[in-house]
């Protein structure tokens, strides 16, 4: 049995960093949002309580009942709407691309992938930065236009849910178009031929054939948006101005100045178990592309 | 004076195989498809995988393109289908030119190798997909679909997807999926080959009946000369973007005209040989031969007889000397392997109507005689 | 339509990719562009090229500290990262094993959890046991991520290699390290040395992570920048992220030409 020890020997120290440093950690801030908070931040570690998870729904009036609270599912309801927003304009968006690209020459082909994913492997501030740039007072984008006529009043655009909506899409992009372009480019030529065969012209092709077929990716290319999305903090800080709070924003808040570590947990953790029923549903939805995201 | 091959006419009455049995004679009737001095370039120029190719397909005609790959016969049926666009030449369906059309727009349907099934859709949705790109009612399409299943007998199975079926049933879908459209043309792209032995003798025989059913043109793309020669009302042998040769399959097996079809189609024995008379040739040993035919002009020939057809025989009771290399036993049939010259080899193949042992020994001195009218006459 | 290949042309696609392709690079080539504006970068109005706002950074104390530990966490972490990796992925792409799913599901966790829950996790996680803030928490946290960032281009030239080869070195009487050494090693190190630069790009590009596990006197630079920004548009930020951009783009190519080089 060499080589099952050998395997195991090699996995070892793997398993050991990914297990001790992330998965241990999600565990504890699963028990940690279970916890009774702190006086001072940080966590009472003896007292349990469901108050983090209460906290959603209800705030505790003077005589201590449970009156219903709606601010935080405003919140969780605008994070949800600009995160679904986000994740189907990069839909729209990523698709003709990859459809492009999918259908060039090889050798292109590799360029092209390369080519789109540059971008995402800059700083994500990098990023951020640059649209405020582009799209402050006085910017480059509202010089361009005053200068050409088409508008003549400052744009206002940077520190809305606009400008935070740009800034996600951007940077949510190559996370949409990878999938789709690698669920295309696996396609059986052969099966759109027969379809063109068969009386389709391109539009019915498309429609018929390559849409359904591609669904792995568009599904997979969408939870990879939509959630992180929910947990996005930095563009809605820097491009929103952080005046509409998201999800993101409110965890970062609980270990900064609000000091509500368990309700940061219970956030954080409800946050997580969406993605892994994503995921979990697209695995079993797609069984037979065992394990990979198209 | 040469004698040619023989004419149309002489060509209807030899037809051979499954295809003869009571059937109009292909002479008669429209051309089907009309193919004009074909040329087909890849790689920027470099690769020619149709080289000026013509060729005339008449109507309901089981017609088939054989020839080992890389010969341009996948590339020749891509073209009439319309995923590859000529570079010169023109092909016409039914009269009608197919120049510029895409292949929605052509009266010709594909049956892929792969066969292509759409996967993510039923049996029935598989086959009324053309019809529904034609824009056919509702009723008509059911019924055809119905009509279809049953021609190709998968009655039951139209609510499974394909990856529910075998091999041989996605074949089928394939089939009727194609022939829903009533297709005036139907191409067939080596659609037999990833099919089991069992399966594909089956399987021949059931597009041979399909054929005469639907009663349209089968244009048939293989490699394999049995399949070839089983299903075909006329084969045209494919090589290096050419047709070497065009007829029925008995003239292609007992009158080839070029030495690859010759070594291509079945076993052939092949010598070199120098005219010497009009029908007289002297092979290397200084033995002559007779021959039946003059064969094409030139005093450098090849003689081609087929193993079946060459004569073993005692010593000295034939014109050529030689001795057993090997014999090997195959069921049916004994083939002797002679030696008659150092590097030249003769097969004798010969029925085991005696029951299996064999005349002759290994090493045994034997000789051999050539038919007159078993020996083809060809320049290479 | 007259040609077989336009049959793969969708209309209206080539100038939608173009157009995608203007909108992800236009932002990065402004902001490179302005860095080099000899004004008050921020306002868009060009007076002339400079690279006052380069000098201006390298004065700052404080930045150059934290391209410091950037660079000095960002090299522990690739390093143990790519080798870890290594072993992994020698591990995975042999025959198939039970738990190979699982397995294989664990190694790209990192990059399945959303940045800020991983984040808020591993800061947990320190508290409780005690870990000080600082550098050798900076570099567990983001040791954690390269594993897989690293994993994926060495497993791809793994999965490549020809099953053969291993075992025609066993049948040449080599032991497994012999094996590994003279002929598996040589074989992927162009992968070995992509997926180590992708690892390197990642980790000195993190943000959010780096937020909540950097201490006092140990940010990094992107944690750094994200201060500064906070606090208004300074045009030095343009000319530390132009490096930045500059640094993630070279590194990238290279790894972009190794692999076209060995495929």
């Amino acid at each position: 049995m060499s080589n099952a020890r050998q395997r195991a020997g090699l996995l070892a120290p793997s398993m050991a960093v990914i297990g001790v440093l992330l998965v241990l950690p999600l565990g504890l801030m699963a028990f940690v949002s279970t916890l009774e908070r702190g006086p001072d931040g940080g966590v009472i570690w003896s007292r349990h309580t469901l108050d983090a998870y209460l906290q959603f729904l209800f705030e505790r009036d003077l005589l201590d009942n449970l009156v219903l609270n709606t601010d935080y599912l405003q919140i969780f309801a605008r994070s949800i709407g600009l995160a679904a927003t986000t994740a189907v304009l990069t839909l729209a968006i990523a698709f003709p691309i990859a459809l492009w690209m999918a259908f060039q020459p090889p050798h292109r082909r590799t360029l092209l992938l390369f080519v789109v994913t540059v971008p995402f492997w800059t700083n994500l501030l990098v990023r951020n930065y640059a649209w405020i740039l582009l799209l402050r007072n006085g910017g480059v984008i509202d010089r361009l236009l005053q200068a050409t006529g088409l508008t003549h009043e400052p744009l206002n655009v940077l520190y809305s849910p606009l400008a935070t909506g740009i800034g996600l899409v951007y940077s949510f992009l190559p996370f949409m178009i990878l999938p789709i372009y690698v669920s295309l480019e696996k396609l059986d030529r052969r099966l759109i031929e027969a379809a063109f065969d068969l009386g389709a012209d391109r539009w019915h092709a498309l429609i018929r054939i390559i849409l359904p077929l591609s669904m792995p990716g568009i599904v997979g290319g969408l939870i990879l948006v939509f959630v992180p999305c929910l947990g996005a903090f930095v563009t809605p800080a820097l491009l929103g101005g952080g005046k509409s709070l998201m999800i993101g924003s409110l965890i970062q808040l609980q270990f900064g100045q609000s000091r509500n570590w368990p309700f940061g947990a219970a956030l954080a953790f409800v946050l997580l178990a969406l993605i892994l029923c994503a995921l979990l549903f697209h695995a079993l939805r797609y069984r037979r592309l065992a394990g990979r995201l198209v | 004076m040469p004698r040619v091959a023989m004419s149309e006419g002489d060509l209807a009455q030899t037809s051979s195989g499954v295809a003869g049995e009571g059937r109009a004679s292909p002479a008669e009737g429209e051309i089907a498809v009309d193919c004009r001095k074909l040329v087909k370039r890849f790689a920027g120029g470099s690769v020619v995988a149709l080289d000026g190719v013509s060729l005339t397909i008449r109507a309901n005609e089981f017609f088939t393109l054989l020839g080992p790959s890389g010969c341009g016969k996948t590339t020749l049926l891509r073209l009439i289908a319309g995923f590859e666009t000529q570079d010169e030449g023109s092909i016409l369906v039914h009269g009608q030119s197919l120049d510029g059309l895409p292949p929605f727009r052509r009266p010709v349907n594909t049956v892929f190798q792969s066969y292509a099934v759409f996967p993510h859709m039923s049996v029935e949705e598989n086959i009324a997909f053309g019809l529904q790109m034609q824009r056919r009612s509702r009723a008509h399409i059911a019924s055809r679909v119905k009509e279809m299943l049953a021609l190709v007998r998968l009655e039951g199975l139209e609510k499974r997807k394909p990856a529910q079926l075998s091999g041989g049933q996605q074949q089928r879908v394939a089939l009727a999926r194609a022939l829903a459209t009533e297709p005036r043309v139907l191409l067939l792209d080596e659609p037999l080959s990833a099919l089991d032995q069992k399966l594909r003798a089956g399987m021949q025989l059931e597009l041979k009946r399909l054929q005469n059913e639907v009663g349209i043109t089968f244009i048939f793309v293989t490699h394999d000369q049995h399949e070839a020669l089983t299903m075909s009302d006329r084969i045209a042998v494919m090589n290096a973007g050419k047709i070497l040769q065009l007829g029925t399959p008995a003239e292609i097996y007992e009158r080839p005209t070029a030495r690859f079809v010759a070594d291509f189609i079945g076993d052939t024995n092949l010598i070199e040989a120098r005219r010497v008379g009009p029908a007289r040739f002297r092979i290397l040993s200084g033995v002559e031969i007779e021959a039946d035919e003059a064969g094409p002009v030139g005093d450098e020939v090849i003689l081609a007889v087929r193993p079946e057809r060459t004569v073993l025989a005692a010593p000295g009771q034939g014109p050529l000397a030689g001795t057993i290399e090997q014999i090997v036993y195959e069921g049916t049939d004994t083939t002797y392997h002679v030696r008659l010259a150092p590097g030249v080899r003769f097969r004798v193949c010969e029925q085991n109507r005696g029951g299996g042992s064999p005349r002759f020994r290994q090493g045994e001195a034997v000789s051999l005689a050539l038919p007159a009218n078993a020996v083809r006459v060809l320049v290479e | 339509m007259t040609r077989a290949g336009d049959l793969w042309r969708f209309p209206g696609t080539r100038a939608a990719a173009f157009a995608v392709l203007a909108y992800l690079y236009l932002p990065i080539v402004v902001l490179v562009v302005l860095s080099f504006n000899a004004s008050d970068s921020s306002l868009a109005r060009w007076e002339g090229f400079s690279t006052h706002w380069y000098a201006v950074a390298a004065a700052d104390g404080n930045m150059v500290h934290s391209i410091e530990i950037s660079l000095t966490v960002a090299c522990v972490a690739t390093l143990v990262g790519t080798i870890v990796a290594t072993l992994a992925a020698l591990a995975t792409s042999r025959t198939r094993f039970r738990g190979q799913i699982a397995v294989e599901a664990l190694i790209g966790l990192p990059l399945v959890v959303p940045d800020i829950v991983a984040a808020i996790a591993i800061l947990l996680f320190f508290v409780m046991v005690g870990i000080q803030l600082g550098l050798l928490s900076l570099v567990l946290a983001h040791t954690v991520f390269t594993i897989p960032i690293a994993y994926l281009p060495i497993r791809a030239r793994l999965a490549g290699l020809d099953p053969a080869l291993a075992e025609a070195a066993a049948d040449l009487y080599a032991n497994p390290w012999q094996s590994l050494r003279r002929i598996i090693l040589p074989l992927i190190w162009p992968g070995i040395l992509s997926g180590a630069m992708l690892a390197f790009i990642g980790s000195l590009g993190d943000v959010v992570v780096s937020y909540f596990i950097s201490g006092p006197g140990s940010t990094t630079l992107p944690v750094y920048v994200f201060s500064m920004v906070r606090m208004g548009v300074t045009p030095t930020v343009n000319a530390v992220s132009t490096l930045l951009i500059a640094a993630s783009a070279s590194l990238l190519t290279l790894s972009y030409l190794l692999g076209r080089r060995f495929n």
